[in-house]
């Protein structure tokens, strides 16, 4: 397999695994607490009510790095959920304004999101040989597509449409204590994703894929059902995030979740998820996207230019993964030395 | 190597199939609007499009050993901002002199990007995303919410003026020179080596990370170059130019038959695929098409050349399986 | 052995940030718990201090504006990173809070995004500005999080692109939308000759001011006589990227080759425009709005120039004017309300209108660029 030659990681022990992958972990709490220390040290305005009130229109991004996730694991990509969290807000909003009561919307808008993903599945699982990438690539256009036709012939024209009837969203946007809806959403989400990766005989099966996908199929996997659910699942939670997008912004636009792939993906990776499949954990990911989210909140807050943020976060990126090559390489080397 | 019946090399041959997708979209928009046949509409599809069609030989190579590069369009945008900054604030105005340093912004941040994933063992798409953001971020700090425009880059527009040489002249040579490179020469061989069987090429004595890094440096110099061309050709210096269109790069390499697993592709092919995505954006203004239609149909275009492209290679398979039982 | 101490240390070192970790979690739980309550009292205790003292120096014979904005932070969220338009205003309002001695937040989005808008009005809540001047990329996605901020005591005021009216206390507009349209109208016009083939090239197709502007002209076309000969034939979108607006451009010359006149109302749009028509030498004629800076090379009177004339209006006073609407809203002088009035330094009085159910301060007529002006203004934006 080229490009994985450097991945020896699956002939090591499971224990091996576990205990390098909890060091990673352990050292993202760590970056999490000082990422906080940091907040707390350089801006006055950085607490725990502060930081949850901005949360929300981060968290809405976490949900799509649980599916992202298990696509990562696969092996495979998918760029195409920025669009498809847009398509499913606007056909929502537009659904409900058209008389659609918020109950039915909020089914429209995961059942957007679910059929946007199984697309993506159906073509990824029928023409194999396409790298998933490039297919989801011409989704992402057509999604957006879609949805700027909607806005045009549906809608009120202008690439820009908001709901008329918001009590629904507000309820939505409701805090329980100091902590809105969505951050339990999440939690409960992350839980089940989290375990069922773990846990489960399914994850166990997502691994195997992205190891050896050959290797997998005559293990008796059923490669091309799993890659179909995990796209459809990733698909349904671009609608949530959607859905939970929709409580702060009250519509939808053409630059909608524009940029929200790639921070999802880079959000798996820094958490330890690697992109050539079979590696990494969800717990990960989860610390990672509130790494993200705190620091940007806390370098907000000091109102350092938003350019050098991405700038920040783009270096973040490539010492993260940079670190368990050079670390290798230093264990490699002692080893040397020893012998 | 016998030689092949015309219906056989039709089915068989992955760039004869894209020949038949352009003369296919070239009838239906000549027929919707002629002018769009016209000698000064074909020159502007290449000229307005010069950008995608040199990235996109330096993705080709990318492509070729199995990595990909999504930073090109920010490096473009360093590389070009860089530029127009100098002119700005009359540092330098010499042409040539411009060309060279925007290539040189663009040769660093490739072998940047070349040396980290060859020797840091880094997945490209993440490597280059992660300098997808820096780049790109530097080129807004460098701007200070500046640009550079007509008046800044007087002199210099002349080059990449609608009708000038300039930008043509730049597109035929890379395209010889790569045509040449990476049919004859060891260094293309090599290239399609490490993507074939990197374990292969390593055994067999290739130098990986060597081509590995020299690759990611070939991309990043023709994305600078770029840089100092979109500059020429559109009189401008903006910080989010050409944002977001890596992805039709990439897309017009895969058009083209490039294999996103490394080891397959031909500079022919991805000429044509640049060519079908130039065509595209080209022709949907010119067939009275909604502007909202656009993106759409752009997207239904390109996914279903792909899926031809499959279909195809999968027909060429069993015709050699065929083959091989008679 | 070497490493196993290592080890150790490291996990005690963990163990130790972590429970410090909590510790500092439970501690700002509590905190805000306790403190959420006075903080939210101090916040307007804070405000109304100022306000008092400047209530009590406007009662005391010298109207000293410098003291009646100190402690004050006034911030502006503009479109986007990387706009020359957006920096120049920027530059404007922080003249005018400083004169009037505040202190000034500009935050630029990392993108013309409503998304990016909202990350950043949020943080500018959580730093407890007096007041969020924002330019909108979107008329209603910002309704919640603005509501958010009038709800935490924080004057909202737009300023070049206006959001829904009922969540920001005034919109300083450039101009009126019908001025607007009529300027551009009257230049088409005169351009044309009076009757013809005209195109629009406007920047995306969601963009509220041009779509704006674009519906007063359509509708003066129609309700007008006088314009009655001339055709508009399409309205072609360049979403400000240099190298769509030089397709569409070109598309549009080769689509109807009884063109007269492209209007541009976009500074991206109109600049793309003009190069193609020049380099190709073409006799169509190009009007809009775009900014002197990025247009000087194409603006003259003879057939070697593709601009005669266009339009803007100064970003500078635009930020300054609602740099000193901001200072008046913070400090009581205006409410927002339709007939208030207060004085913009030395930009002169100005007066709160309503038109169409939206309350605004209007800056002013667009101003006219031509040859004999242009390179006295191509050096200041």
């Amino acid at each position: 397999m080229a490009g994985k030659s450097g991945r020896e990681i699956s002939a090591v022990p499971a224990s091996g695994i576990k205990g390098k992958l909890l060091s990673w972990e352990g050292a993202l709490i760590l970056i999490l607490i000082g990422v906080n220390i940091l907040g707390v040290a350089i801006s006055p305005n950085y607490n725990v009510s502060n930081v949850l009130r901005e949360m929300p229109r981060y968290l809405a991004e976490i949900f799509m790095m649980f599916g992202m996730g298990y696509i990562l694991v696969l092996g495979d990509i998918d760029i195409s959920v920025g669009a498809l969290v847009c398509l499913a807000g606007t056909i929502t909003v537009l659904s409900s304004n058209a008389g659609a009561p918020f109950g039915l919307a909020v089914v429209i808008c995961l059942a957007v999101g679910l059929l946007g993903g199984m697309l993506n599945g159906f073509i990824a699982t029928r023409f194999t040989e396409l790298p998933t990438m490039i297919v989801t690539l011409g989704t992402q256009i057509i999604f957006r597509g879609i949805a700027e036709v909607l806005f045009e012939t549906w809608g009120n024209g202008g690439g820009t449409a908001s709901m008329a009837d918001t009590k629904g969203l507000m309820l939505l946007a409701k805090k329980i204590g100091p902590f809105p809806i969505a951050f339990f959403c999440v939690i409960i989400v992350g839980v089940v994703m989290i375990t069922v990766l773990s846990k489960t005989t399914f994850g166990r099966k997502l691994y195997a894929i992205g190891s050896n996908k050959t290797a997998a199929y005559y293990a008796g996997v059923k490669v091309e059902k799993i890659r179909f659910i995990c796209y459809s699942l990733l698909g349904f939670l671009a609608g949530v995030c959607a859905l939970f997008l929709l409580t702060a912004t009250f519509g939808s636009n053409t630059t909608t979740g524009q940029g929200f792939e790639m921070e999802v993906i880079a959000m798996c990776v820094f958490g330890g998820i690697a992109t050539t499949g079979g590696k990494g954990n969800l717990i990960g990911g989860f610390i990672a996207a509130f790494i993200i989210v705190c620091l940007r909140i806390a370098l907000g807050q000091r109102n350092i230019n938003t350019q050098i943020i991405l700038v920040i976060i783009g270096l973040m990126l490539i010492i993260s993964v940079l670190v368990p090559s050079i670390s290798s390489a230093i264990t490699a080397r002692k080893k040397k030395a020893q012998t | 190597m016998k030689k092949k019946s015309i219906g056989q090399f039709l089915s068989g041959s992955r760039e004869a199939s894209l020949v038949i997708v352009l003369v296919v979209l070239l009838i239906v928009v000549g027929v919707i609007n002629p002018s769009f046949l016209s000698f000064t509409n074909i020159r502007q599809i290449f000229l307005n499009n010069t950008l995608t069609f040199i990235m996109a030989l330096g993705m080709l190579c990318v492509m070729l050993t199995a990595g990909i590069d999504i930073s090109i369009t920010s490096t473009l945008a360093f590389a070009g901002m860089s530029i127009g900054m100098l002119q700005k604030y009359d540092v330098i105005h010499n042409t040539f002199l411009l060309f060279v340093i925007g290539a040189l912004i663009g040769i660093v941040c490739g072998f940047l990007n070349g040396i980290i994933i060859a020797k840091g063992n880094v997945a490209p798409i993440i490597c280059t995303m992660g300098f997808m953001y820096i780049w790109r971020g530097m080129a807004y700090v460098i701007s200070n919410n500046n640009w550079a425009s007509g008046m800044d880059v007087a002199g210099f527009s002349d080059f990449g003026k609608d009708g000038a040489p300039g930008p043509y002249i730049i597109l035929i040579v890379a395209y010889v020179v790569f045509f040449v490179v990476m049919k004859w020469t060891r260094f293309g061989r090599r290239i399609y080596a490490v993507g074939s069987n990197t374990e292969a090429a390593r055994v067999s004595g290739i130098n990986v990370d060597r081509t590995l890094t020299s690759v990611y440096t070939i991309m990043g110099f023709l994305a600078g170059l770029s840089g100092v061309l979109s500059v020429s050709i559109y009189a401008s210096a903006q910080p989010n130019m050409q944002y977001g269109k890596e992805m039709d790069v990439i897309a017009a390499c895969v058009i083209g038959g490039v294999s996103m697993n490394g080891g397959r592709g031909s500079v022919a092919g991805t000429f044509l695929g640049a060519l079908i995505i130039g065509i595209i954006s080209k022709a949907l203004p010119m067939v009275n098409i909604p502007n909202f239609w656009q993106n759409l149909i752009k997207g239904v275009i390109i996914l279903a050349v792909v899926i031809l492209n499959v279909v195809t290679q999968r027909t060429m398979d069993r015709q050699n399986l065929l083959r091989r039982e008679m | 052995m070497k490493k196993k101490v290592l080890s150790v240390l490291l996990a005690t070192t963990v163990v130790a940030s972590l429970l410090a970790g909590c510790g500092s979690t439970a501690a700002d739980t509590a905190a805000p718990a306790a403190e959420a309550a006075p903080a939210e009292e101090a916040a307007p205790a804070e405000e109304a201090a100022p306000a008092e003292e400047a209530a009590t120096e406007e009662a005391a014979p010298a109207d000293d504006a410098a003291a009646s904005a100190s402690g004050s932070t006034y911030a502006l969220v503009t479109k986007s990173a990387g706009n020359p338009f957006m920096d120049r205003m920027a530059t404007g309002f922080q003249e005018a809070v400083e004169d009037a001695g505040g202190t000034v937040v500009i935050q630029n989005p990392e993108a013309a995004t409503p998304d990016a808008q909202i990350s950043v009005i949020q943080s500018l809540i959580s730093q407890g500005v007096n007041s969020i001047a924002v330019a909108g990329n979107d008329a209603n996605a910002l309704t919640a999080v603005l509501t958010e901020a009038e709800d935490a005591g924080i004057k909202v005021l737009t300023l070049d692109s206006d959001v829904a009216p009922d969540t920001r206390a005034v919109f300083c507009n450039q101009a009126g939308v019908d001025q607007i349209g009529e300027t551009l109208m009257e230049a088409v016009y005169d351009l044309t000759g009076g009757e013809g083939d005209w195109a629009i090239l406007s920047a995306t197709s969601q963009a509220t001011n041009q779509n704006a502007w674009i519906d007063a002209m359509k509708k003066l076309m129609e309700s007008d006589s006088k314009y009655s000969k001339l055709n508009l034939v399409e309205v072609a979108y360049g979403d400000d990227e240099p190298q769509k607006s030089t397709d569409q451009t070109q598309a549009l010359l080769q689509n109807y080759p009884d063109l007269k006149v492209i209007c541009a109302p976009t500074t991206v749009g109109i600049a793309a425009a003009a190069k193609v028509l020049q380099d190709q030498k073409s006799t169509v004629k190009l009007t809009g709005l775009g900014l002197p800076s990025e247009m000087a090379e194409y603006i003259g009177d003879d057939d070697a120039h593709s601009c005669p004339y266009m339009f803007l209006w100064n970003p500078i006073d635009l930020g300054r004017l609602a740099g000193y609407t901001s200072v008046a809203l913070v400090d009581g002088t205006i409410t927002g309300a339709k007939g208030d009035k207060f004085t913009a330094g030395d930009l002169g009085d100005y007066t709160i209108e309503d038109i169409d159910g939206a309350t605004q301060i209007i800056l002013g007529p667009p101003f006219k660029f031509d040859p004999s002006n242009i390179d006295e203004w191509k050096e200041v934006y």
